[in-house]
């Protein structure tokens, strides 16, 4: 068991270091990118990024100024906005996209879950189309679709909610779905099919041969193995809410890291490009993480397949 | 008891047999047999399939035979609706002037007899009263901007006539007056393009990958593995925005960037497949009949990996077209005029509070390509493994 | 001669999947009586399973029990409401599957998947039910008993989960201990570990066992009686000395003629007889060997042969039985000495 959580942490710190080197050498490749000495700059970013990294310096040694840096917290300073600090930037965005992540995650998980669960018990029963049929409309039309036909119809049609920002509790009805819609589908039809699948499954015979009444064989038999698949996708379902926020921040106008990343992009603003995809990055290694842990608590064999 | 009945013919011999044990065994198909039968009955994914077929041939095609283009703006006939009701002016001399009212941006568009625009009318405008008059012949009529109605003379209100379809632009004009529906057969080819090569780039790099790592096995197989297991980890769409970032946007950036970063999946497949397959004995006959490494590859193991790897492809289709028109939208993929429905959909968005409709179309294209796709690629899945259903 | 614990009559149990409707089972009786060891055998398909599962409602929902009655000590199981059903399930009728990898819960520990089907049927507390727990892995000689109920099943070997099986099955002293294919899945030393365990078992506590299985050599050194299933049907039943020293149906000699010598002790599974056997959404209106029977008569082809009682307890289904049929060497003629 110690043995698995050994090989995820360092999983994690490779996976890290990767993301960390790839973007670095990715952004180093841009010509006119934040590692090069350029005249047209302005004097004290560049003053400030040179102070930084030493842009004199070898590659290399720029490299290793760039993992001190991050390996303190510190993400260095922006390209484009003097005197701002990428560190600040993020903190800037933090919680809107926190807010709003958070509540589609829940929103993932609560909706998900059991309409996935109501569907499989009711194979080919009119619960099971409902859900299927939603859930298919749900995975297939794009997010920003979904958004923008809900802003015009909720917000500019109907003004049940607000067009833009979230000074009203109103306005997180739309972003939240919109940026959960995709996901709740996913996972419908995941736990959906997983159930499905345990429930054919040899114990499930075993423990109704046993006298177990339904509720028992279908709570302590059939949820908890078919949840296992769903738990392990958890991770990536962090990271698309995640990068599904760039859209959908971006239509109603939330100012959150999203927005601020899309911004640096049209702005090529380097620093904070690279900072938040590392951002970015690390949180998702963390939840990656926290999943791992999840998977060991809910399936005992993985402390004994993982720890060859 | 065996004093049943029984004529003493029938304790001859029955008939033989040799077809008989066949004649009533089920006729039995052969597994791709079988696979298109389940495939042919699945209603959704063949009309999935219909879709995508006639998509491609509009793809291929249609810009071909449109009159229009999709790059020509035409500042005056921007905006235009794909339908609109038509109102009839006949001034003194017995002309007749047939015309449309664009409530967005508040003009008399004149239409033919046959529903085509030629052109716009021009009004005197009265900033003060928040009105505009128009002139045909000695008739003049009255736009009110405020309650958007329109009055003849006297005060009349005039009345809309019937709804006509907009022969000149049939899916109507964008806000540069470009053509929408020229804009739509153009961007389904970008839109396809991309995703049918960085498709294709995915599964080369992911068989090769795969199939090297599940052919040599071993330690050279983990360490190629642990390699996936880092990339699979790693958040891929930031990636795409990343190489995005670094080759500009463009045509050929969005397909190199999404080929070169989806394979993980299909490696992973591919090398599965081989390792099952590695085992079974038809390899090592062919191996110690000295066949070549490459020739196994193709000749044994690729074919019997196809099923899986066909659903893996046709799920990884949409995603391509998905993350292409999502890198679009945040303003990384194709670069104007160029089209794809991700450019066309965030353009509608820009006149979403005066053009509501403008999102129909390229909303409607690219959610129904996603259906196609995802239900062809259910059908394929259920009908390759039948276990699933009942 | 004592009551009988189960008596089967005439059981049929059909499928019904979008190709069509599947004849598992076409009319099955038998009778089991207390403390005795009926062997099923039968080629793969031949409805030996469904048979079971169709005794204790625990077929997938596609399937349905057509028509028949099982008096299991006076009360038809299949006229039973689900809640009555489910009162017999794992307490007066034990069950053992033949996969023991798939047959428990890879995520709940053994201990836990015995304790609760005594929970079930007990009203005893959970300390108690632990205990009675720890009597069974030590019954069924699960070495280190109390330990071990805390292990997963993947920390077991295959015959040592097939243990923890049995022990489940047994929880609550059944009257009835339903066996399907025990042993098929292990390796050939522990199968014989796990049959001399279920004999050992079944005569210190006198349940009786229906034990299925595609072993002819199992039955011989296990069963008292055995049914030989083809095509969703009894083709023969017999005690199990008679039917090894005289087999009276085609299929039942095709069966045993692919066995070398039964007594040097060698297991030996079935050869297949040439053809296959009938697909059951057709089944063919006469012998449903017919197509592969050597001895096939344009009777057999047109009707469906009775069973023939050839002996006392020992019945035959072939028309070869019938007065006038011609005769054929072993079957209705005695063999030469
Ligand atoms: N869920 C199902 N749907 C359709 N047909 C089924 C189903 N389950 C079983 N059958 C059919 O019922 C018939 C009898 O199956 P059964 O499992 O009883 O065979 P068996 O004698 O136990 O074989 P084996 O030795 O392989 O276990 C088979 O022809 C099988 O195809
Ligand atoms: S009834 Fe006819 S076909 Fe069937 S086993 Fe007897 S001889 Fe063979
Ligand atoms: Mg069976």
């Amino acid at each position: 068991m110690t043995a698995y959580v050994l090989q995820r942490l360092a999983l994690m710190l490779v996976t890290l270091f990767a993301i960390i080197t790839l973007t670095f050498f990715l952004m180093h490749a841009v010509p006119g990118g934040p590692f090069v000495s350029d005249k047209m700059m302005a004097p004290e970013i560049q003053a400030a990024i040179n102070a930084k990294y030493h842009l004199d310096d070898p590659i290399w040694v720029q490299y290793l100024n760039y993992l001190r840096g991050i390996a303190t917290f510190d993400l260095g300073p922006s390209f484009k906005y003097a005197g701002m600090s990428v560190n600040e930037i993020i903190a800037q965005g933090l919680p809107t996209t926190l807010k709003v992540g958070v509540l589609a995650l829940i929103c993932v998980v609560s909706l998900g879950v059991p309409l996935g669960i109501v569907a499989a018990l009711n194979r080919n029963r009119w619960p099971d189309t409902l859900v299927m049929v939603i859930a298919t409309i749900g995975v297939a039309v794009p997010s920003y679709v979904i958004a923008t036909v809900a802003l015009y119809f909720f917000a500019l049609r109907l003004g049940w909610v607000p067009t833009f920002g979230l000074d009203d509790w109103r306005g997180y009805f739309l972003p939240v779905f919109a940026l959960s819609g995709f996901w709740i589908s996913f996972i419908a039809r995941l736990a959906r099919s997983s159930l499905l699948e345990t429930l054919q499954m040899d114990y499930m015979t075993t423990a109704k041969a046993k006298g177990l009444k339904p509720g028992q064989i279908l709570f302590k038999h059939g949820l908890r193995n078919s949840l296992i698949p769903v738990v392990t996708v958890l991770g990536p379902v962090v990271a698309n809410l995640i990068t599904g926020s760039f859209v959908i921040e971006q239509i109603f106008a939330l100012p959150g890291i999203g927005r601020h990343f899309v911004l640096s992009i049209t702005n090529r603003d380097y620093t904070a490009i690279m900072g938040i995809t590392i951002f970015y990055a690390a949180v998702l290694m963390v939840m990656i993480f926290i999943v791992d842990m999840l998977y060991l608590v809910l399936d005992p064999r993985i402390k004994y397949r993982e720890a060859r | 008891m065996s004093d049943i009945h029984v004529a003493p013919e029938m304790w001859k011999p029955a008939a033989r047999i040799a077809g008989a044990a066949e004649q009533i065994a089920a006729p039995s198909l052969t597994y791709w047999q079988d696979v298109r039968q389940r495939l042919w009955r699945n209603r959704p994914a063949m009309l999935g399939l219909g879709f995508i077929i006639v998509l491609v041939i509009a793809a291929i095609f249609g810009p071909m035979v449109s009159r229009h283009n999709y790059y020509d703006q035409d500042l005056k006939l921007s905006n235009i609706p794909p339908v609109f009701q038509v109102y009839e002016v006949t001034d003194e001399s017995g002309a007749t002037t047939r015309f449309f009212f664009n409530s967005g941006n508040l003009n008399l568009y004149e239409v033919t007899d046959d529903g085509r625009i030629a052109g716009l009318i021009r009004g005197k405008k009265d900033l003060l009263k928040k009105q505009t008059v128009f002139a045909f012949g000695d008739v003049e009529v009255t736009l009110n901007a405020a309650t958007q109605t329109l009055t003849r003379g006297g005060g009349v209100v005039l009345a809309a006539g019937g709804w006509q379809w907009n022969m000149s632009n049939l899916f109507g004009t964008d806000q540069l007056g470009r053509d929408v529906l020229a804009r739509q057969l153009y961007g389904a080819r970008i839109s396809l393009t991309v995703a049918l090569v960085a498709t294709l780039v995915n599964f080369f790099i992911g068989v090769f990958y795969g199939g090297i790592a599940g052919y040599l096995g071993g330690r050279v197989d983990t360490l190629m593995m642990r390699v996936v297991e880092v990339i699979s980890t790693i958040p891929l769409t930031l990636y795409v925005i990343l190489i995005m970032v670094v080759f500009n946007s463009g045509f050929f950036s969005v397909i190199i960037a999404i080929g070169s970063v989806y394979w993980v999946d299909m490696a992973r497949i591919v090398r599965g497949q081989i390792l099952t397959l590695k085992q079974q004995d038809y390899v090592a006959a062919a191996r110690t009949m000295g066949a070549s490494t490459g020739r196994i590859l193709t000749r044994h193991l690729l074919p019997n990996s196809i099923g899986p790897i066909l659903v893996a492809l046709t799920m990884l289709i949409p995603s391509a077209i998905f993350i292409e028109s999502f890198m679009s939208f945040i303003g990384l993929g194709v670069t104007p005029p160029e089209a794809s429905w991700g450019t066309l959909t965030s353009e509608a968005v820009e006149t979403l509070r005066a053009y509501p409709y403008q999102m129909f179309f390229p909303a409607a294209a690219i959610s129904l390509t996603m259906f196609a796709f995802n239900f062809l690629g259910d059908g394929l899945r259920d009908a390759l493994d039948p276990r699933l259903r009942t | 001669m004592s009551q009988p614990l189960l008596s089967v009559r005439d059981l049929r149990t059909s499928f019904f999947t979008s190709r069509g409707e599947v004849q598992a089972v076409r009319g099955v009786s038998f009778e089991l009586r207390p403390g005795e060891i009926l062997g099923i055998v039968g080629e793969s398909g031949s409805g030996k399973s469904i048979t079971c599962m169709s005794l204790l409602g625990l077929l997938k929902s596609n399937g349905k029990v057509i028509a028949g009655s099982a008096l299991f000590e006076g009360e038809d199981l299949l006229q039973l409401d689900d809640r009555d059903l489910r009162r017999l399930r794992g307490d007066e009728i034990g069950m053992i599957f033949q996969d023991p990898m798939t047959s428990l819960n890879p995520t709940l520990t053994v201990g836990e998947q015995v304790i609760e089907t005594i929970l079930r049927h007990r009203r005893i507390s959970r300390a108690a039910a632990r205990q009675r727990a720890t009597e069974l892995f030590e019954l069924v000689r699960i070495p280190s008993a109390a330990k071990r109920l805390r292990s997963y099943p993947h920390e077991f070997s295959g015959g040592m989960r097939q243990r923890v099986m049995i022990a489940m099955a047994l929880s609550c002293d059944p009257k009835l201990l339903i066996a399907d294919e025990p042993t098929t899945a292990l390796d050939v030393t522990i199968q014989r570990q796990i049959l001399a365990l279920l004999r050992e078992l079944q005569s210190r506590l006198g349940m009786a066992v229906i034990l299925i299985t595609h072993d002819l050599g199992v039955i011989a050194e296990t069963a008292d009686r055995v049914l030989v299933m083809y095509g969703g049907m009894v083709m023969e039943e017999a005690p199990v000395r008679r039917m090894f020293a005289r087999p009276s149906h085609p299929y039942t000699r095709g069966l045993l003629a692919s066995i070398p010598d039964l007594r040097d002790g060698t297991h030996q599974r079935l050869t297949p007889i040439p053809g296959s056997p009938p697909d059951m959404r057709r089944p063919p209106a006469g012998c449903p060997f017919a197509p592969r029977c050597r001895n096939a008569m344009a009777q057999c082809v047109k009707a469906l042969p009775p069973i023939y009682e050839v002996d006392a307890g020992h019945g035959s289904r072939c028309w070869l039985h019938h007065a006038e049929a011609p005769r054929v060497e072993g079957i209705n003629e005695l063999v030469p000495a």
